[in-house]
């Protein structure tokens, strides 16, 4: 695309933005930035949680509550993975999305067959419904940022 | 905190307007950020003096570690955005205030069930 001389000055809502962020493939930029920041709310939320409720009550839900830290620490993994990027960055946080996406499904399943064994909720109960589906759909998200990426890899 | 939740609504609206126009952040951007940023300050001095009263909130090390992290969360949102060169620094900003309205939402469920 060539240089447009913007008439349009660097104003309230910024100037024009770079269309592509540089030639080499990051999982770090544009949209990809995107997920990091959604990963990096949710390691912090599903982190914090999980850590007050195996301090003050770890008796009550014992499996819900070490779901919650195991949930949280795999976004952790996916966030600092996508924000690495290269090929190792991009292998992790690929089996990171694929343990969240198996794990979202399988507990939501089981959460809703057997409601007695999650008494309290996990990140990935009911398919993350108390997080409005978002644990749900983040791991497609980030599949697809994957596969986008490693095609433009390839196309180079 | 009706306030701090609208301008978080506001600041995540003009970050999703931003990314839709194929722009970078600007100082509209910044400007609601700062001005969430400073209401999330106050509302902080006010939990602390109410606590100082003697009010207790349910779950007090959640609600704690809520109160704080909601007052990082414009700050890291606005320095990562301002780096990123693309139209996708406004979601990123957009992200950090839904996280904020969420957050002071359950602060505000936490801090009134033990009111009254």
């Amino acid at each position: 695309m060539a240089e447009r001389p913007g008439p349009e000055p660097t104003g309230a809502l910024g100037g024009p933005a770079a269309e592509r962020a540089g030639g080499t493939a990051d999982t770090s930029r544009g949209p990809g930035r995107v997920l990091v920041a959604v990963y990096a709310v949710f390691a912090l939320a599903a982190g914090a949680r999980a850590a007050v409720q195996l301090a003050t009550r770890f008796g009550e839900a014992p499996l819900a509550y070490l779901l919650s830290a195991f949930a949280a620490a795999v976004y952790l993994v996916a966030a600092v993975a996508l924000s690495r990027g290269g090929r190792g960055g991009r292998r992790t946080a690929l089996v990171a999305c694929m343990v969240e996406l198996v794990g979202v499904l399988v507990v939501g399943t089981l959460s809703l067959l057997d409601p007695a064994a999650f008494p309290d909720e996990t990140v990935w109960s009911n398919y993350g419904q108390g997080y409005l589906f978002i644990p749900l759909g983040l791991p497609v998200l980030g599949l697809l940022w994957l596969r986008h990426q490693a095609e433009a890899d390839r196309a180079r | 905190m009706a306030a701090a939740t609208v301008v978080a609504l506001v600041l995540a609206a003009v970050g999703g307007v931003s990314t839709g126009m194929r722009r970078r952040i600007g100082s509209a951007h910044v400007a609601g950020a700062v001005l969430l940023e400073a209401l999330l300050l106050v509302q902080a001095a006010v939990v602390v003096v109410g606590m100082a009263g003697g009010h207790r909130p349910a779950e007090l090390a959640t609600f704690l570690s809520y109160l704080v992290s909601v007052v990082l969360l414009p700050v890291a949102g606005l320095l990562w955005a301002r780096s990123e060169p693309t139209r996708w620094a406004g979601t990123v900003l957009g992200v950090a205030a839904l996280a904020v309205t969420v957050m002071l939402w359950r602060l505000l469920d936490l801090w009134e069930v033990t009111r009254g």
